[in-house]
């Protein structure tokens, strides 16, 4: 159906053009242009500005427009550092065999750290940093998104470096390919299509934790930044039903802007980076690509800038690597430089590791009983979360699933119910739930289900359709009942699938207990017990000790739970019940 | 020929009575002598060859298969053998040399002449016929070879501390105007040795020399083609083409240029802006052509170019390469091509290498003297495919040169099925019982590749005898092709007591008093002395085979072996573990 519309949509753009001047066909991409360096200048005029901590949140409508351009171009900010730092650690990780020992592990470990127990130390750092400007807080908040976006993006990275084909590989060196073509030709293209899905994600956990990132305590300061993360937490503490729903009716248009504008475009071209060796029957299609590939203005861009630029950069490193093919120096040098980097990456590893241990000697047993028991809840209500998503997601997931119609149905909807982020309507949830006598031990539980329902479902509903038809036949023809299919079929089915949904929504879950279990709202703080509790009143207050501590406890539980329970259920799924057709 | 004949000669090896063998053996007609020999192994068939008369191996000589005769001669000192062609009668000389292949015949003449024998004086007219023969496959032997390895060997650590050689060190010369074609069994090396000749991979030991400076990384001026063509999805068919260009600097237009040259040479002309894709098996192979060739390289490696692809696609292929070639359309001064198609080989190359395995080392190296363009019809043809397939049956003991650094290899289960030997041996049964073996590839549409481990299982338990590139039911072969299922897999388990490996299982799982073992167990004894991609073929055969001969059941969820006793069935045994 979509389908249909989309293309229907193409052709009318393409007899238009004949009737109406070419200069109007480039006008949205001028505008967008134009658009974006405005919205440049009012942030850098914005961000220089003396440093004012303590900014109003107004909740007037009409304030909305520059706190969403605010937000945005936070999230974009840190987006752009996410993908730098991606491609410098998962290219090191990649291919320096030594550094990779201890990259990963770490990799792994950072993933499992919340964001805001970053957000103390980040914080003082930044604000130390510029401490007259406003810059510094914004940066500290950039930095904060920057922590929830970039782990699974520098993952992704990693991964497809590393599973780049060996003849791929081959090409390159025996043809003496400079390091530039290599990383432009081959590099980049073939993690493409990773990198574009994690950037998706992650940008959504973006939004997920913008409140938290936007306005918080730092010991006894109380820092805002203007945004609408900001907006809709203000309006949350004010009880100001109406302004919250404006802040999250514009957080949503925006989301499915961005999804129009940015990332299906994106999709739709990054078609071309798929690694196989037929063309496939139906592609992802993209209006604003479309229009885009009409365009008269960008392609003369490319010619005056990108394609030269390519040019000049290919020949320079091809000409740089002849040359220093001949004299092995570089490679000596390259050697004595990372072996500093290495050493001097020990050397503060091994001091902070010290100072932790010394911060944490002094944690009192009161601390640690809370720390402890805080885990134990959170254990529990994050596996009681999961088992009550798989409880409506397999039997929903699997019944769209095997109805091709259905799922034409239901995956957009789910997709646009899952790209809302769950913290923005938790106002509204735990309004609700205060009105009809609950509080926020049901609230939290409701808020983890909410943030992590859907990649369950997402995943079960994959499953499901890809479920060979000839074993569904076999059913059929054997007369099979409903029970011993499940049985037999749907759940050994959708388990590689279903397994992954649960993956994502654990490391999802344990994340988003510390804004579920600690929320500010009608100027109170309701709280649970629970870890994510510890940690976000210790970063509030300033424990830096408490922090420290739950931060590690969590740290260590969601890595041992990764490898302990799913990582050998992955092997199994991946073993025995993976369907080869 | 009467088995307590060939007893008699055997005991008098073994005994060293070699006047009682000489005496034996001339009272026979001398294709009965040969018969004779021919019936004990091949240790004591040297042992003969060294110790009997030099008339009587004259006689001999003759009427044993002509590569066989020609290896059991170098049994004896130049000298003598020497003498023994002298002493042959003057036709049957004629005939022996005439049945050999060029490259034997070469060394042979090489030997003699070192010898200081007086040339046959026939072989000034033969040597003309092969030099008109060779007209074609421009071998001048004077010019330098391009690419020299010189003891290149490769192998690989292992847990324990010690190495698995994978490939023996070998001894390699690409020279110009050659096609090399290198052929081997899979698993035997090949592609390794084609990358370490390129710089791809660094050798363990010896070196390459690329026109006589050491190489350490990858050579300036070669190129490959792939197997799997290895093109960048994301690049069209031009940006593919160029992009070995791009790398080394040249400029945008000369760059389009030889870049366009290159794809019209092998006829992909107005496709420059498709995506590969968008191609067909074939067309993307000629990309990968096409690619190779823009960096006009002096050297083309080729990996395996036609095996991804059809029959009909391959030989349109083949034959658009070859005319490139001929033609001299092209600048590359040399083609290695690695491949394991036996037919392929012999109809491009000029110069075949035989590769062994475990570990790899030259089997045989060799010219082929026929003109281009070949017919694989053609009677000069048969002969080369056929002495191809004689060296890679040939038992590996032959040929193997003592190896001191090496750890003795075990004896391998061929990965074959019980079923695939089944197969072999019915269609031994309808074709009366012996075939060729090129024959049989050829019905069965096996590759060699396929056909030999099917070949090796059946001769290792004793349902078949390979010799000569002949295959041969044996009476313990046709009863069990012709019996029923539960028959075989009772004949199959008798068979299966002569195979060390299996012997082993069934005696480790009888030691315990629950007969059953982890697998795990089994897999860790074979990781001791193998690859790991060897441990797993092992283990899944020694599976196979075991579950076949109802030996034992293996529960893949608990990765356990049990033994089935007498009386149990593996139905009976499933049907108690149940319960």
């Amino acid at each position: 159906m979509a389908h249909n519309k989309t293309s229907a949509r193409v052709l009318t753009w393409g007899t238009i053009p004949r009737t109406v001047p070419s200069i109007l066909q480039d006008l949205p991409v001028i505008c967008a242009g134009l658009a974006l360096f405005y919205a440049l200048l009012s942030m850098t005029h914005y961000w220089l500005a003396p440093a004012n901590a303590q900014t109003e949140i107004q909740l007037g409508v009409s304030a909305l427009p520059k706190y969403a351009m605010f937000s945005v171009l936070r999230i974009a900010i840190a987006y752009v550092f996410s993908f730098a730092f991606t491609l410098v650690y998962g290219y090191i990780a990649a291919y320096n065999a030594r550094a990779e020992r201890f990259m990963i592990p770490l990799l792994d470990t950072l993933q499992s750290i919340p964001v805001l127990s970053f957000l103390p130390g980040v914080m003082l750092a930044m604000v130390a940093l510029f401490p007259t400007r406003q810059l510094g807080v914004e940066l500290g908040s950039i930095l904060l998104i920057f922590t929830g976006q970039v782990w699974n993006m520098t993952f992704s990275f990693y991964s497809s470096l590393k599973s780049i084909p060996r003849e791929m590989r081959e090409v390159a060196e025996i043809y003496r390919w400079s390091w530039w073509q290599r990383f432009t030709q081959m590099e980049l293209p073939y993690s493409a299509i990773g990198l574009v899905w994690n950037s998706m994600m992650s940008v959504a956990g973006g939004w997920f934790f913008l409140m938290a990132c936007e306005m918080f305590v730092l010991g006894n300061r109380d820092l805002r930044l203007p945004g609408l993360g900001s907006y809709l937490q203000t309006a949350a503490n004010a009880g100001d039903m109406r302004a919250i729903i404006w802040g999250l009716g514009v957080m949503i248009g925006i989301i499915v802007l961005i999804d129009q504008l940015i990332w299906r475009p994106v999709i739709a071209w990054t078609e071309k980076f798929k690694f196989e060796q037929v063309e496939s029957v139906e592609a992802p299609h993209s209006f604003v690509l479309d229009l885009l590939k009409r365009s008269r203005v960008l392609p003369f861009l490319a010619r005056v800038s990108v394609i030269p630029a390519r040019e000049y950069l290919s020949l320079y490193f091809a000409k740089k690597q002849a040359a220093s093919a001949s004299k092995q120096g570089a490679g000596f040098i390259g050697r004595w430089v990372s072996r500093l980097i290495l050493g001097a990456m020990l050397a503060g590893v091994a001091y902070a590791f010290l100072k932790m241990s010394m911060l944490l000697a002094g944690l009192t047993k009161a601390e640690a009983r809370g720390i402890f028991v805080g885990a134990g809840a959170t254990f529990l209500r994050v596996m009681f979360t999961l088992a009550l998503a798989g409880l409506w997601t397999i039997p929903v997931g699997v019944i769209v699933g095997l109805k091709p119609k259905l799922s034409a149905i239901v995956q957009p909807i789910a997709q646009v119910a899952a790209s809302v982020p769950a913290t923005a309507l938790f106002p509204i949830i735990l309004l609700m739930l205060i009105k009809v006598g609950g509080g926020l031990g049901i609230g939290s539980i409701v808020l983890l289900l909410l943030g992590t329902q859907w990649y369950i479902l997402f995943n079960v509903i994959a499953g499901a359709m890809a479920i060979p038809t000839d074993l569904k036949e076999v059913c059929n023809v054997f007369r099979i009942d409903k029970l011993e299919r499940w049985r037999e079929l749907y759940l050994p089915g959708i388990f590689p699938y279903l397994i992954t949904g649960f993956v994502t929504a654990s490391g999802g879950a344990w994340n988003a207990s510390i804004i579920a279990e600690y929320f500010r709202f009608k100027g109170q703080t309701y709280t649970v017990t629970g870890l994510g509790s510890v940690i976000s009143s210790a970063a509030d207050s300033g424990n830096s000790r408490v922090l420290i501590a739950a931060t590690i406890l969590m740290a260590a539980m969601v890595v041992t739970i990764n490898r302990l329970l799913w990582r050998r259920l992955y092997a199994l799924a991946a073993t025995k019940f993976k369907l080869e057709t | 020929m009467t088995p307590p004949l060939a007893g008699k000669l055997h005991e008098f090896v073994t005994q060293q009575k070699w006047e009682f063998a000489t005496a034996l053996l001339q009272g026979l007609s001398a294709s009965d002598a040969s018969d004779l020999i021919m019936a004990v192994r091949f240790e004591e068939q040297q042992e003969l060859f060294r110790r009997l008369p030099i008339p009587l191996v004259a006689s001999i000589v003759n009427h044993l298969p002509y590569f066989h005769a020609y290896v059991l001669l170098h049994a004896r000192s130049l000298h003598e053998m020497a003498a023994i062609v002298e002493a042959m009668s003057q036709a049957e000389r004629d005939h022996f040399l005439d049945a050999l292949p060029e490259e034997a015949w070469n060394s042979l003449m090489d030997e003699l002449a070192e010898a200081g024998s007086t040339t046959p004086p026939h072989a000034a007219e033969i040597s003309e016929a092969q030099h008109e023969q060779s007209f074609a496959a421009r071998t001048p032997v004077d010019e330098k070879p391009i690419i020299e390895a010189r003891g290149i060997s490769k192998s690989f650590p292992q847990k324990d501390g010690s190495e698995i050689l994978v490939i023996a060190p070998v001894d390699l010369s690409v020279e110009p105007n050659t096609i090399i074609a290198l052929l081997g069994p899979s698993g035997s090396g090949k592609s390794t040795l084609l990358r370490m000749l390129t710089g791809l991979a660094a050798p363990t030991a010896g070196e390459v020399r690329w026109h006589g400076e050491a190489v350490r990384e990858c050579i300036p001026n070669v190129a490959i083609v792939f197997q799997s063509f290895a093109l960048f999805p994301w690049l069209t068919v031009l940006e593919n083409v160029e992009s070995p260009l791009l790398a080394r600097g040249m400029e945008h237009e000369e760059r389009h240029r030889r870049a366009l040259k290159a794809i019209d040479a092998v006829g992909l002309k107005n496709f420059e802006t498709a995506y590969p894709k968008e191609l067909s098996g074939g067309m993307k192979q000629r990309v990968g052509f096409a690619r190779a060739l823009a960096v006009e390289p002096e050297v083309l490696f080729m990996d395996e170019p036609f095996s991804a692809l059809d029959v009909l696609t391959a030989e349109n292929l083949r034959g658009d390469l070859m005319d490139l070639w001929l033609a001299k359309k092209i600048p590359t001064r040399s083609i290695f091509i690695v491949t394991h198609n036996i037919e392929e080989a012999v109809l491009l190359a000029d110069r075949v290498i035989v590769l062994g395995r475990n570990p790899a080392r030259i089997r045989a190296d060799f010219r082929i003297a026929l003109p281009q363009p070949r017919d694989r019809k053609s009677a000069a043809f048969f002969p080369y495919v056929d002495y191809i397939y004689k060296v890679m049956t040939k038992p590996e003991l032959t040929l193997a040169p003592p190896s001191a650094t090496a750890k003795q290899p075990a004896p391998l289960l061929p990965h074959a099925r019980p079923g695939g030997v089944a197969g072999l041996l019915e269609l031994l049964i309808d074709r009366g019982g012996e075939e060729d073996l090129y024959h049989v590839a050829e019905t069965l549409l096996l590759e060699v590749d396929d056909l030999l481990p099917i070949l090796d299982a059946a001769t290792m338990l004793g349902f078949a005898t390979a010799h000569e590139g002949d295959v041969k039911i044996t009476p313990a072969g046709r009863t069990f092709a012709e019996a029923d299922i539960s028959t075989r897999k009772h004949l199959f388990r008798e068979a299966l007591k002569h195979v060390p490996l299996m012997q082993q299982i069934v005696t480790a799982l009888e030691s315990k008093s629950d007969h059953t073992m982890p697998m795990e167990f089994f897999r860790d004894l074979l990781d001791e002395r193998l690859p790991a991609h060897d441990v797993e073929q092992q283990s899944e055969t020694a599976l196979n085979w075991g579950r076949y001969a109802d030996i034992f059941t293996y529960n893949s969820e608990t990765d356990r072996l049990r033994l089935i006793l007498a009386g149990e069935t593996a139905e009976s045994q499933e049907a108690t573990r149940l319960h």
